[in-house]
């Protein structure tokens, strides 16, 4: 179904909440995503040029490094590109063949890649660049918020979340029910002022970004103490005077 | 139906040695993910980790035994048998064996089974053996060993669950690749502050609370300014001092004699201190004292003498080490120093972390709670890649002491099976007293004395590589680095066969590459190759294998056993000691064995003791067997979960039959968890101290006193002086006296001391890109495209003075000749320095990779702007360029200049070296 | 955007086409003469096949053509959709007023055929413009530019082929060729207009706001996911130096417009009509190529901020 269902009251909003204050850049999320996906149900994420000239292939996830802020006061941010399940998915609205849907159950987003006929416009649509072409099979594909493991009986119940959420060893990524405010991931959201990536395009991603912090320890500013040309200071010697124990 | 199974085993696509879960479907590799269960990576996987399932495929993999037809280099092959391999081999051996077996180099990379390779060369009788520590962090490893008997250097790690200030230095990914980055989360989520000190912010320097724009090579004047600042402000932890360091204990205070500088002794060699209650001298390990930290005492034999700390406090109260002396050579502004000096104080000891565990000291003294100062510390290249890198990891062990932030909640704490008594004094063993016999103990040892040294007759090197001679006495790993040049040096003379496996030496793990590949194919004037012979084992079509006369080709690591022993470098962490097996998972299809097995095969066909019996029997079948059966010392071997016959016991027992399926049980590896009361002190922490000795870690459960002051480095310092009977070579002299200071110091890294900074007025360093591993990432498809070549990176304010934009080409000129490569600007980096992802670029027809890759067009290796010499002084032979205590490789010491390419350069790096793929004849006979 | 061929051509030529159809509808709407039946005849046959060709090129877009056929069933929301089954309509639309034609011209049936075969030509090019004008990250696209641009460039170019079959069936057309021109005149201010607008409107994010931090935060890319090209590099990140493009839309407005405008108004004051109007529809034909070319290459997408180039 090309239309946005309405989500029915109580529906979930599963999507992934990306913590890029813990993000080292490291890319294990982005390789075990592809490796998930290469046996997955929807056929092996293909590779090209392997071992030549222009390696290239599809990955649902790819991991950028940007510096932000101005010299003396830059911050290198590691930041993780995946495709976000938005509510208002132009992306599924575009599709002529229904190919691109959104789940009223739970609003991920998926592309039916028996239907698809790779016509592009889907990827055109997404302000992201989730969608990556599959030369060889002349399909659409993307994240698909790994549904053949969170619904996965045979899976331990722990073990019942995306491979890029099992995998990240910074544990920068989160994985839960966003329409839930009680959820884990709600309440990250809540605490650390998680944020939609390009609000002004209106799509509403379900994927949240929490922003990088900076920790400070207090402490009184001290000014270099008057201390003697030589030998050790008077603080060092008062403390050398006390009586140790041994 | 497809048949589906599942296998755990450990990774190795890094030395990280992570648990896996691997899952098969008919046989092939279909996912491999994290064990959860695992005490390494506790389910989590890295990039590398995860692509292995493309390096079972890679094309690079070696298919067969191979014996070099053309000339050395060009990679001509013939492909032979294993029963042809192996004689090939064994006679060789066994012939230099016979004359003098130290003509057998062998040279070990990567690998995770130096308890069997170090014991099959003492067997052999080589006193030339060495792993690849020398090229990481020996200097590193050896101070700390020396200080606080473990190290950063996976011999340590923070209390993640604790700390509240964390300071990095030098760290881009370390061994613990994932230990790492799960505490770096853990730190994260409650809240701790992270500082890092880093020329470059990237990875872990990018989630810094606080980065640290340090110029390279400054860190021990940072540090030293640091102790400064808490030592002007009196924050000390002197209890801890005195009960756990030797800082009570008196140096003898007699210049020009031959003990000035050792610590005072009675008559019962126990180190002195001063009573200040009794107004006595008393032995400084007796209770019940106020010992002094400072004032100058009179020995029973006249001489005065000094505290420890006194010496200590002195030379860092000095105006040298001012933050106003060090701000500007460190790159960072004196207040900030100043601040983080208050931060780290503010920790330490306002907001001390109090564990309600009770423990009982070596003392016997009860404790009712574990108090901690949670300042954690952890170091790595950026501090070792430097010819003072010794001195500097010393400048942050005595920092920690001062703080009381060694082994305490919040802390740095030892790994299981450390700590490790201080000196350990095990020297390196040596050569036997007839050609065969083996070496009197490990090839590699630690030096405490110059007795210890191995030394000819003219008191020079006797090792190949001059580890454990005056040029680097505290080479506890070697000097791998030097061995290709040295060999070359050196001639047929003293090395006939140089056995490189898993070591890339032909490429990355050498400075100056050209040069390498210049050595290893020289021949004299018969054209009889300098190096007569070398045999390479390596699983991949390697830049080296070209250069073998023999080629072992090893299984990949999802195809074999392995063993991640205590022995060796263990995976054990501050809650208990743990070690690791990996299992085949995968039929490799091709005619390739392990190098393990091989090796044992070897022995056993040599005859070697310990692998073969009285009659010349070899002992073991596979490697899989000697891991069970083997025992290094009664009860001790390979393994030490599930010993003993029912498999009860761990660390000693009788060898059990079980032992491996119960290992495949268990997930593939096997945890000592030990109780709350030994978690922490555990220098001094009666009960941990008397497990290890138990488990067979430790001889004896004596305590283990933290050496502020290091004695043994004044030795050799007094042998530079003249005292005693082995004194340095006199062109040593002054170089063995001025680094052999028993307190930190600082000295600029050699070869930048020796470089012209108008000329060459750039640092350049490399880092570990997180998802490649050195050389070996090329050749998967998956990695490749995340980094299939490099950039030089450089400060934006420094590119617009140059002139240089981004994607530009420049040239990297050093005093050891150019490179090419393109740049990219940016600003979290240090100023004066450029960097790069190391060991990207690949030798033209290498590792499988086709015309064309971007690995040989635009990837490059720094490593051919890199001397493994310094600058020749005067006549004298150079140096190497190393740590001259530890003979650490000097990869960061390197200076250069940026020079645009200008617009009509070719779209190409330089030096670019001809393309040698492998061509491979294939026996009449095997052709079908 | 990346200008892929098909796409190019299936615009250019769906526009000659359903221009041409529309023109032919008003033309017998407002009263044809009998004699005009041979050229509307042909000239619906003419804009057919160039549909045709049009839609045909359009599937060497897909990555599955056999699968072509699914593209109709999303109309109720998609453009793309709406544009295939619009396509499929006319159709019937044109090949009904073309019977009536055939019949009689001059019954009022033909009358309303043409009105509706104008209009479902007409609607079939706005279905088109449409799938450009709603697509929100491309800010040159998804304008109120787009549908009417779409419209009158296709009216224009119609024209042309329009003014082109009057002077082959008639020797002259100073009306045609009159209004042709107007057409001309429309495209052309209508272009400028656009280039203006898209020169002078704000990027529709900043890089800070697609990574989640503050909007006016400086933000540079420091290192890329992957080092070679990607489909999205490929497809979304192609960019054109302005120098290049000014250059290009001096050629569009001169090839595209002027010169068009020109021939027509020669041929409206009847001096060598008919070679001016096959040299008009050269021209527009050649210009309407490169000015769908530059529609491509102008055009910016948002997704192209994260590898670092402007939008
Ligand atoms: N993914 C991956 N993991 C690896 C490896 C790999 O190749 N890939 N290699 C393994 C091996 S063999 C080793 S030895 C370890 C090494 O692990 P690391 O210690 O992380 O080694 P490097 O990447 O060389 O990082 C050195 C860091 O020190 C910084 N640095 C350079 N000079 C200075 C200085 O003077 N002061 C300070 N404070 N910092 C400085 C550099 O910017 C860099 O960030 O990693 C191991 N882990
Ligand atoms: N410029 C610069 N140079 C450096 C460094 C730096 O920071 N900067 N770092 C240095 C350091 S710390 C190190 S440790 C060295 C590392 O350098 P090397 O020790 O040379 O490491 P690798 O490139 O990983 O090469 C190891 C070899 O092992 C082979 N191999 C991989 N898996 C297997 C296997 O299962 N079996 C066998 N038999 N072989 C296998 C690979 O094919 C490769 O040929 O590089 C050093 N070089
Ligand atoms: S795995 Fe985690 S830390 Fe690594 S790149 Fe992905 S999100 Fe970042
Ligand atoms: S991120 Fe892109 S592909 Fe994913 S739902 Fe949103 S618009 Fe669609
Ligand atoms: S490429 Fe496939 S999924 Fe995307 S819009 Fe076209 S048909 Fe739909
Ligand atoms: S949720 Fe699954 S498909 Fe989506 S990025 Fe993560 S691993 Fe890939
Ligand atoms: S860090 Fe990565 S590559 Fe290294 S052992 Fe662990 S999972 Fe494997
Ligand atoms: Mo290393």
């Amino acid at each position: 179904m090309t239309q946005v269902p309405t989500p029915a009251p109580g529906a979930r909003k599963l999507g992934l909440v990306i913590d890029l204050d813990t993000c080292v850049g490291c890319h294990a999320c982005a390789v075990n995503c592809k490796e998930w996906n290469t046996g997955g149900e929807a056929g092996i994420l293909p590779d090209y040029d392997k071992y030549g000239e222009q390696p290239d292939g599809v990955w649902f996830n790819r991991i950028h490094s940007y510096e932000s802020g101005t010299d003396g006061h830059s911050r290198t941010v590691n930041f993780p590109r995946s495709c976000l399940h938005c509510e208002n998915p132009l992306c599924v609205t575009v599709c002529p063949t229904g190919a691109s849907f959104k789940r009223a159950e739970d609003g991920i987003v998926l592309i039916d890649t028996d239907i698809c006929i790779g016509c592009k416009l889907c990827s055109w649509a997404c302000p992201y660049g989730a969608r990556e072409f599959d030369e060889d099979n002349g399909v659409m594909r993307k994240c698909t918020l790994c549904i053949d493991r969170i619904y996965d009986e045979s899976r331990p119940a722990a073990e019942r979340e995306p491979a890029c959420v099992s995998t990240c060893p910074a544990k920068a990524r989160h994985f839960g029910d966003l329409a839930d405010p009680q959820s884990k991931v709600s309440r990250l959201v809540e605490e650390r002022g998680g944020v939609d990536l390009l609000p002004e395009l209106g799509y509403r991603p379900t994927n949240k970004y929490l922003p990088p912090r900076q920790a400070q320890i207090p402490t009184t500013p001290r000014e270099a103490p008057a201390r003697p040309a030589q030998g050790i200071g008077a603080a060092l010697l008062q403390l050398l005077d006390k009586a140790l124990s041994r | 139906m497809s048949a589906k199974s599942v296998a755990y085993t450990t990774c190795y696509m890094c030395a990280c040695r992570c648990g896996i879960k691997v899952h098969l479907q008919d046989g092939h590799l279909r996912y491999i993910e994290g064990n959860r269960d695992h005490p390494v990576n506790r389910g989590v996987l890295c990039a590398k980790g995860s692509a292995g399932i493309m390096t079972a495929i890679s094309p690079a993999r070696l298919r067969t035994p191979l014996k070099r037809i053309g000339p050395r280099g060009s990679g001509s092959f013939e492909a032979i048998s294993w029963d042809e391999a192996m004689r090939l081999l064994t006679e060789r051996l066994a012939a230099i064996r016979a004359g003098d077996p130290s003509r057998l180099a062998m040279f070990t990379g990567r690998d995770q089974s130096q308890s069997l390779t170090g014991h099959f060369a003492r067997m052999f009788g080589t006193i030339n053996y060495a792993a690849h520590g020398g090229f990481c962090s020996v200097n590193m490893a050896a101070a700390g060993l020396y200080s606080v008997g473990g190290a950063f250097w996976e011999f340590g790690e923070p209390d993640w669950e604790h700390a509240r200030l964390f300071l990095l230095f030098g760290v881009a990914e370390d061994h613990d690749s994932n230990p790492i980055k799960l505490g770096l989360a853990q730190l994260k989520a409650h809240g701790a502050k992270i500082v890092s000190v880093n020329p470059v912010r990237t990875g872990y320097s990018a989630i810094a609370d606080e980065f640290v724009p340090i110029t390279p090579g400054t860190d021990g004047l940072l540090v030293l300014a640091l102790i400064h600042c808490l030592l002007e402000a009196g924050h000390i932890d002197t209890e801890f001092l005195v009960r756990y360091t030797n800082a009570h204990h008196l140096v003898i205070d007699a210049p020009g004699s031959a003990e000035h500088g050792l610590i005072a002794r009675d008559a019962e060699g126990r180190e002195l201190a001063f009573d200040r209650d009794t107004a006595s001298l008393v032995p400084g390990s007796a209770t019940g004292i106020n010992p002094a930290l400072n004032g100058t005492y009179v020995l029973a034999d006249g001489r005065r003498a000094r505290p420890a700390f006194a010496l200590l406090a002195e030379r860092y109260s000095a105006a040298e080490y001012a933050p106003e002396a060090v701000a500007e050579r460190c790159g960072i502004p004196a207040a900030t120093i100043r601040r983080l000096a208050a931060e780290i104080a503010e920790v330490a000891f306002r907001q001390s972390v109090v564990l309600e565990q009770p423990w009982t000291d070596t003392n016997g003294r009860r404790h009712a709670q574990m108090v901690g100062r949670p300042v954690a510390i952890h170091a790595m290249r950026g501090i070792s890649a430097h010819s003072n890198g010794f001195h500097t990891c010393r400048a942050i062990h005595v920092l920690q002491m001062l703080l009381g932030a060694v082994d305490t909640p919040g802390s740095w704490r030892y790994k299981s099976p450390y700590p490790k008594p201080i000196p350990c004094g095990v020297p390196p063993g040596r050569p036997g007293a007839t050609p065969g016999a083996p070496l009197s103990g490990a090839p590699l040892g630690m030096p405490t004395r110059p007795e210890d040294l191995l030394l000819d007759a003219e008191g020079e090197a006797l090792r190949l590589d001059r580890a454990f001679s005056w040029e680097a006495p505290l080479a506890i790993h070697g000097l791998m680095h030097m061995v290709i040049a040295r060999a070359y040096e050196a001639g047929p003379e003293k090395i006939d066969t140089l056995f490189l496996f898993m070591a890339n030496m032909a490429w990355n793990s050498s400075m100056n590459p050209g040069e390498a590949i210049r050595m290893l194919s020289a021949s004299d004037e018969h054209g009889n190759y300098r190096i007569p012979f070398v045999v390479v084992a390596d699983a991949f079509a390697s830049e080296t294998v070209a250069y073998a006369d023999l080629v072992l080709p090893d299984t990949t690591y999802l195809e074999r056993y392995d063993c991640i022993s205590l022995l060796d470098r263990p995976i054990g962490s501050a809650h208990g000691p743990a070690d690791a097996i990996r299992v085949p998972v995968l039929d490799p299809g091709r005619d390739v064995r392990p190098f393990q097995d091989v090796l044992i095969d070897l022995a056993g066909r040599l005859g070697l003791q310990d692998f073969a019996d009285a009659q010349g029997r070899p002992l073991y079948t596979s490697y899989a067997d000697y891991i069970v059966r083997h025992q290094r010392a009664p009860g001790i071997g390979p393994l030490a979960g599930f010993r003993g016959a029912d498999g009860s016991t761990f660390g000693r027992g009788e060898p059990n039959p079980e032992q491996l399926r119960r290992y495949i049980d268990n997930g593939g590896f096997c945890v000592h968890h030990l109780p709350a009361e030994q978690l922490y002190y555990k220098y001094a922490n009666r009960a941990y101290l008397e497990g290890a000795r138990e488990m067979g870690f430790i001889g004896s459960s004596a305590p283990i006193v933290l050496q502020l002051y290091s004695e043994p480095l004044q030795r050799f310092r007094l042998a530079a002086e003249g005292h005693g009977a082995r004194v340095p070579p006199e062109r040593l002299r002054e170089r063995v006296r001025t680094y052999f200071d028993p307190l930190p110091f600082w000295y600029a890294p050699l070869e930048q001391a020796m470089s012209d900074p108008a000329r060459y007025p750039l640092h350049a360093i490399t880092q570990r890109p997180m998802a490649m591993y050195h050389s070996w990432g090329s050749h998967n498809a998956w990695l490749r495209q995340i980094l299939p070549e490099n950039r030089i990176y450089l400060h934006r304010a420094l590119a617009a003075e140059l002139g240089i934009e981004d994607e530009d080409w420049v040239w990297v000129d050093s005093r050891n000749g150019r490179v090419k490569c393109r740049a990219r600007t940016m600003t979290g980096v240090n100023r004066n320095t450029v960097w790069t992802w190391n060991a990207i670029g690949k030798r033209a027809g290498a590792w499988g990779l086709g015309r064309g890759a971007p690995e040989f067009r635009r990837g490059f290796l720094l490593n051919h702007v890199i001397s493994e010499f310094l600058p020749a002084e005067g006549a004298a032979a150079p140096h190497s360029n190393s740590d001259p205590l530890t003979g650490q490789a000097a990869w960061f010491d390197l200076t250069v200049r940026l020079e645009p390419c200008g617009p009509d350069t070719s779209d190409e790096t330089a030096p670019l070296l001809g393309a040698n793929p492998l061509r491979i004849r294939r026996a009449t006979e095997n052709t079908p | 955007m990346k200008p892929a061929a098909s796409i190019l051509l299936l615009t250019t030529l769906t526009g000659f086409a359903y221009g041409l159809l529309a023109w032919l509808g008003l033309y017998v709407a407002t009263g044809t003469p009998a004699a005009a039946r041979l050229m509307v005849l042909s000239g619906v046959g003419v804009g057919l096949v160039l549909a045709t060709l049009g839609l045909m090129a359009s599937a060497l877009h897909l990555g599955r053509k056999e699968r072509a056929w699914r593209a109709f069933s999303q109309w109720r929301s998609s453009w793309l959709s709406r544009e295939g089954v619009a396509a499929v309509l006319t159709y019937p639309i044109v090949l009904g007023f073309a019977w009536s034609e055939l019949r009689d011209p001059a019954a009022g049936l033909a009358r309303v055929l043409g009105v509706a075969a104008a209009l479902a030509s007409l609607g079939t090019v706005y279905c088109t413009s449409m799938i450009y004008a709603s697509l929100k990250p491309i800010r040159q696209w998804h304008n109120p530019h787009t549908a009417p641009d779409y419209l009158i460039y296709a009216l224009f170019s119609g024209g042309t082929l329009f003014v082109l079959l009057h002077a082959l069936a008639f020797g002259t057309g100073a009306a045609a060729a009159a209004l042709s021109a107007l057409a001309a005149l429309c495209a052309l201010i209508a272009k400028r207009i656009y280039w203006r607008h898209i020169d002078m409107q704000t990027p529709l994010a900043t890089l800070a706001s697609a990574i989640g931090l503050p909007k006016d935060t400086p933000a540079r890319p420091l290192d890329a996911p992957h080092f070679t090209e990607n489909f999205i590099l490929r497809e979304m990140g192609f960019q054109i130096a302005r120098r290049h493009a000014a250059k290009l839309r001096r050629i569009t407005l001169g090839l595209a417009f002027a010169l068009p405008l020109s021939l027509s108004v020669l041929a409206a004051f009847e001096l060598v009509p008919l070679a001016s109007s096959t040299l008009a529809v050269l021209c527009a034909a050649l210009g309407l190529l490169t000015e769908r070319w530059l529609f491509f290459a102008e055009a910016t997408h948002v997704s192209a901020l994260y590898y670092g180039r402007r939008i």
